[in-house]
């Protein structure tokens, strides 16, 4: 999670940090490593899933955490495409609007991943039998 | 050394903090943020000087770590936060006390690059960097 999310910042903030006429070239090669953490995530996350499926799944907090996410990765997406895009192309405000955003989802990630722990009021489905 | 940390954590009110309901766990997203903006700032420029994505500038990346000591006040002070809380569940805990041995060797690694490299790689455009600055690079990351 935290290479993701890690990626994301350095991304974001060096599109928020600049002007109009900064150039990004090579920002998109980051992706690489963030995929990769992304495979990270999705493997241990079924892991969780699978070994607590009703601590997670009875829990509103779980959801807006993948929303968060989901949302959040398919934004470092259209990040990743517009940065492969020659420099001159890119819409630097819509682009930045974006990274802001990217932003701001992946701080919800990270607080409603740390308040599943200590939110969820069902740790085993077997209660229910 | 606990007493003390415990009278601190009572006198500040950390422990009230700390001890009501949301007190811990935003505490916790306090410190993973502050870890992330880190290892986004840092971390992704130990990376750039070890040999990723070559083809940026090191200073466009370099002018974002004054954002990642940000996030490292941010650790300190949520740090403090927890171990002032509960001083016994840190004081006697050897990742703990590893944790501190990797942040002083992260603090002595800065000083190096910053007493002897720093120059060099701001000079240094997307040219690639000599091994002992490498070595500084990845010492970084792994601390």
């Amino acid at each position: 999670m935290a290479l993701v999310v890690a990626i994301n910042v350095a991304v974001s903030l060096r599109l928020l940090t600049t002007n109009s006429t900064a150039t990004y070239t090579g920002l998109d090669k980051l992706y690489t490593l963030h995929w990769l953490g992304v495979g990270f995530i999705f493997l241990s996350g079924i892991a969780l899933l699978l070994a607590y499926p009703a601590k997670a799944l009875t829990n509103p907090v779980f959801y807006v955490k993948v929303a968060a996410l989901v949302i959040g990765l398919i934004i470092a997406f259209k990040i990743q495409i517009r940065l492969q895009k020659t420099n001159s192309t890119i819409n630097h405000s819509s682009t930045k609007s974006l990274a802001a955003l990217a932003l701001i989802l992946w701080i919800v990630t990270i607080f409603k991943g740390r308040f599943l722990a200590y939110t969820n009021s069902v740790l085993l489905a077997s209660r229910f039998y | 050394m606990i007493d003390f940390l415990s009278s601190f954590s009572q006198f500040t009110g950390i422990y009230v903090f700390m001890n009501s309901m949301w007190g811990w766990p935003i505490i916790e997203s306090l410190h993973f943020v502050g870890l992330c903006l880190l290892l986004g700032t840092v971390g992704v420029f130990d990376l750039r000087m070890l040999g990723i994505a070559t083809q940026i500038p090191y200073e466009d990346l370099h002018r974002l770590v004054l954002l990642g000591v940000a996030g490292y006040l941010i650790n300190v002070v949520t740090g403090i936060m927890f171990l002032t809380t509960s001083p016994d569940q840190y004081g006697h805990n050897p990742a703990f006390q590893t944790k501190m041995l990797f942040m002083l060797l992260a603090g002595i690694n800065l000083l190096v690059f910053y007493g002897f490299f720093n120059q060099h790689v701001s000079n240094a455009g997307i040219a690639p960097l000599p091994t002992r600055i490498k070595l500084v690079a990845g010492i970084s990351l792994i601390a």
